[in-house]
């Protein structure tokens, strides 16, 4: 085994734009340290990693490997990077992942040693703790063991320091935990892992070392065995309970039963018994996996139930926010405009049921001004927005369709504080009697900021609904 | 006509000069630009016998069955598929046209009631085969177009096709001297000249509503209305008297035809939902439109216009054989792909689609008519193809 290097960091800074990110960390890694790397969504934590992996470069500071300074780390063989893609190739078997990119073993000429590479890659797997043939191909596997065959790959590879960046948020628990052992593993054979995650006990039970970033800044950096579990979630949500206090302005009377799911089955959601009445807000939260958006798109229609009944009156509007901004959001190609518009375009139509285009522009501006896209124009294209403006877009469609059921999947994913404050304020705007609103996001700042009564998706069934004043942020992580 | 722009704005300093440059628009125009020197390059090198309005409108005329088919590779690239059907139904409908008539003795209106029914059903077919089957586009639209291809050799026979002596004859209007098919007869100019009095307003509202920083309404307005009056200037220069005299009845069904296909895309919610199913199937699925209905739609519009591709190049030959349609995939294609670079940064649409495959027709033509042999069509299809999508990937991997 070559030995690890220490990674020093120091002075990181980096702003997008007026945006300030990271207003400088310092952090030094030993070998042989389990590292737990918390904070909020927003904080810093995936444009530290993003850095340091190479994706983004630093506007201020340095990485040290030893005593050498480098650019980042993404092209040194002793670092491997772990994100939530694991970038396995899923038609390939677990012996051809694992060679990908590295030096063939040849037998003669190019002709390729395939019996020293299949020895090789058992090898591999078996010092994660991962027993399958290494012929079954990569779809043929478990989530976990996916991730473990990702984790064999870059130690194979040769990397002696592991960033592993949320991989066990989409796990279920058994499979986290096998994840957890092959890492501590690996960290008694002397590398360093660095793990970022939301789980708590995670943290607490495996780590050695807690640092927590909040707002771009190291708030935390102390050995695990310092602390518990209240003592962590407390130097994680100092600020969110200030955020959420904003929330509990306006009550608003309730109105009647917008729509029913009744043991509704449907992806991995269910069976779910859920009821939306006009003037409330309601929020889901689970861990990623749990069939949570799958409740989503069952209450927007988008979703057929295979099972059960989602019951809603045919004339009801529903509108959503998809969980995944990229994929499902907008159309890249097409204008502010068309995308503010794709889901009230008929609401433009003139003579002979043809669009007038001139109004269409003038409603999308009012929005765009409204939300404050950046750039203003409505004409001009959508795809090259931040995440934050395409979100506010994303938004826009949403509210020019006049809903009567909302349902709104990580509306804060990536976006940035001001941003989100923002949000929580059109979501607050949104409350009204005929209006029901489900807000249905991982990240439990969202809830507290905006809704009257929580509930927590555990395999795809919804526990009972608590309002959101008898709850607080350390009960709902102990649930999740 | 992007140069003379450039000229008046290059007027109000050199940072809007630059502006202009590397706007979307002068992008968007910079293959037509790239074209248009060509063509000036031609005309310096074979002066008259390529600037002859007869004989390039003669090249429109020729081959407006695979503008048509052009516009309905469109349709279904639009909606992100591909149709590799269309050669093949284009050939069915033409035999049917054809065929129906001299062989079976049918009643020309029932002919036609036939081909756009084979046009629409064919394209059902694909439409189902692609959406509800989840049959690969290229697979199932490869193996329709085979089998419409088939279809017209087993109910014809296989060979070549027409009207003899002795036979029922195609009706007079539909094919023959001063028929729908001749390139003597001519399609009433007046509507041309207000087709062309539209372009010019619209072309003036369009610069109009990109207003420079520092510029009052008032005199931009009279810049605007400037620019298009030189243009026009220009295009008179060019004889264009000439070339809307020259318009035969199926160049100005074309135009219809492209005209009708246009402002269903543009002003009709099918159009945006359109765009948007191509552009990211999932989102606009989730934001409330049926992709699914969509898409199969699509195949059906595209089906229907590689129909009436047949029945016009029926109307033009008067004569159908079982390779006429071969060979007309290449340039369709081409055209489609040309147009995203036509006056747009990546998007397909009509117009960029009919101005794509005409400047394909003329490069060819220029060539031949220089003295390039024209068994060298498809090579000169391919290449201009290829280069138009590498160029439209580029565009859109900046956008």
């Amino acid at each position: 085994m070559s030995s690890t290097p220490r990674l020093t960091v120091t002075g990181l800074k980096k702003s997008f734009g007026s945006n300030s990110v990271l207003h400088g960390i310092d952090l030094a890694f030993e070998p042989g340290q389990f590292i737990g790397l918390m904070g909020p969504n927003g904080a810093g934590k995936s444009t530290l990693i993003k850095i340091l992996a190479g994706l983004y470069s630093a506007d201020e500071g340095t990485i040290k490997l030893d005593d050498e300074t480098v650019r980042n780390l993404g092209s040194r063989r002793e670092c491997g990077f772990i994100h939530q893609d694991l970038g396995l190739i899923e038609d390939m078997s677990i012996c051809e992942n694992l060679r990908l990119g590295q030096q063939p073993m040849k037998l003669v000429g190019p002709i390729l040693n395939l019996k020293r590479e299949r020895e090789a890659a058992a090898e591999a797997i078996a010092r994660v703790g991962l027993d399958r043939d290494v012929d079954t191909p990569v779809s043929a596997l478990s989530p976990g063991e996916k991730t473990l065959v990702a984790v064999a790959r870059t130690l194979d590879r040769g990397a002696r320091i592991l960033f592993v960046d949320e991989a066990t948020s989409t796990l279920p628990a058994a499979d986290s935990r096998r994840l957890t052992d092959a890492l501590r593993r690996t960290v008694d054979d002397g590398a360093t892992v660095i793990m970022v995650s939301h789980k708590l006990s995670e943290i607490l039970d495996d780590t050695d070392r807690v640092v927590v970033i909040l707002d771009g800044e190291i708030s935390t950096d102390e050995p695990t065995a310092s602390l518990d579990r209240e003592g962590l979630v407390e130097r994680l949500v100092a600020k969110e309970s200030e955020m959420a206090v904003e929330g509990e302005a306006d009550a608003c009377e309730i109105g009647e039963e917008l729509i029913a799911l009744e043991a509704a089955c449907g992806g991995r959601a269910g069976p779910v018994d859920l009821v939306l009445r006009g003037g409330e807000i309601t929020g889901l939260t689970g861990l990623p996996g749990s069939g949570l958006h799958d409740i989503g798109f069952l209450v927007h229609g988008s979703m057929r139930p295979v099972s059960g009944r989602v019951r809603a009156s045919r004339k009801i509007r529903r509108a959503l926010v998809p969980p995944h901004r990229e994929t499902q959001g907008g159309i890249p190609v097409s204008s502010i405009r068309e995308n503010l518009t794709l889901s009230s375009l008929p609401r433009w139509r003139g003579f002979g049921r043809l669009l007038a285009l001139g109004q269409e522009g003038r409603d999308a501006q009012g929005m765009a001004d409204e939300l404050n896209v950046v750039p203003g124009d409505a004409e001009g294209p959508y795809g090259v927005l931040s995440g934050g403006n395409k979100q506010k877009v994303i938004f826009g469609r949403v509210l020019l369709k006049e809903p009567q059921v909302y349902v709104l999947c990580e509306p804060t994913r990536g976006v940035d504080i001001a941003t989100r404050m923002e949000i929580y304020r059109l979501i607050r705007k949104l409350r009204s009697k005929d209006v029901a609103v489900l807000v249905i996001s991982s990240d439990s700042e969202d809830l507290f900021s905006v809704c009257d009564r929580i509930g927590v998706v555990d395999d795809g069934t919804v526990e009972e609904l608590v309002p959101a004043e008898e709850m607080n942020t350390q009960q709902l992580e102990a649930l999740v | 006509m992007s140069s003379v722009t450039a000229g008046k704005v290059a007027a109000s300093g050199p940072s809007a000069l630059k502006r202009f440059a590397t706007s979307p628009t002068m992008q968007g125009s910079l293959t037509t630009i790239a074209f248009l020197l060509l063509f000036v390059g031609y005309w310096i090198w074979l002066g008259d016998t390529f600037v002859n309005v007869d004989a390039r409108l003669l090249d429109v005329h020729q081959n407006a069955p695979i503008l048509i088919l052009g516009l309905a590779v469109m349709v279904t690239l639009i909606a992100g598929q591909f149709d590799l059907s269309v050669g093949g139904m284009c050939t069915l409908t033409t035999f049917l046209s054809i065929g129906l008539v001299v062989q079976k003795d049918w009643a020309f209106w029932m002919v036609l009631v036939a081909c756009v029914l084979a046009g629409l059903i064919g394209g059902l077919i694909n439409g189902l085969l692609v959406v509800k089957l989840g049959v690969n586009t290229f697979i199932a639209t490869l193996g329709t177009g085979g089998v419409f291809l088939g279809i017209s050799s087993v109910l014809f026979g296989g060979t070549q096709l027409a009207p003899t002596d002795t036979s029922p004859q195609l009706p007079s209007w539909f094919s023959g001297d001063g028929s729908l098919g001749s390139f003597g007869e001519k399609f009433p100019s007046v509507i041309v000249w207000i087709g062309l009095a539209a372009c010019a307003y619209g072309l003036f509202r369009w610069i109009q509503a990109r207003k420079p920083e520092g510029r009052t309404d008032t005199s931009w307005t009279v810049i605007s209305a400037a620019i298009v009056v030189v243009l026009a200037a220009i295009l008179f220069a060019l004889n264009l008297p000439a070339w809307v005299d020259g318009v035969s009845l199926t160049i100005g069904v074309l135009l219809i035809i492209g005209l009708v296909l246009w402002v269903v895309l543009r002003y009709t919610t099918y159009g945006r939902y359109l765009y948007a199913t191509g552009a990211n199937p999932e989102a606009a699925r989730l934001a409330g439109v049926k992709t699914d209905r969509e898409t199969i739609l699509a195949f059906v519009i595209g089906g229907l216009l590689a129909a009436l591709a047949g029945v016009i190049l029926a109307a033009n030959q008067g004569a159908a054989s079982p390779d006429i349609g071969t060979g007309f995939l290449l340039p369709a294609f081409a055209a489609a792909f040309l147009g995203t670079v036509i006056m747009s940064t990546g998007r397909f649409h009509v117009w960029g689609t009919l101005i794509g495959g005409t400047f394909l027709v003329w490069v060819t033509q220029g060539l031949i008519v220089g003295g390039v042999p024209f068994t060298w069509t498809d090579v000169i299809n391919g290449v201009v193809l290829v280069a138009a999508v590498a160029v439209s990937t580029i565009f859109r991997r900046r956008a």
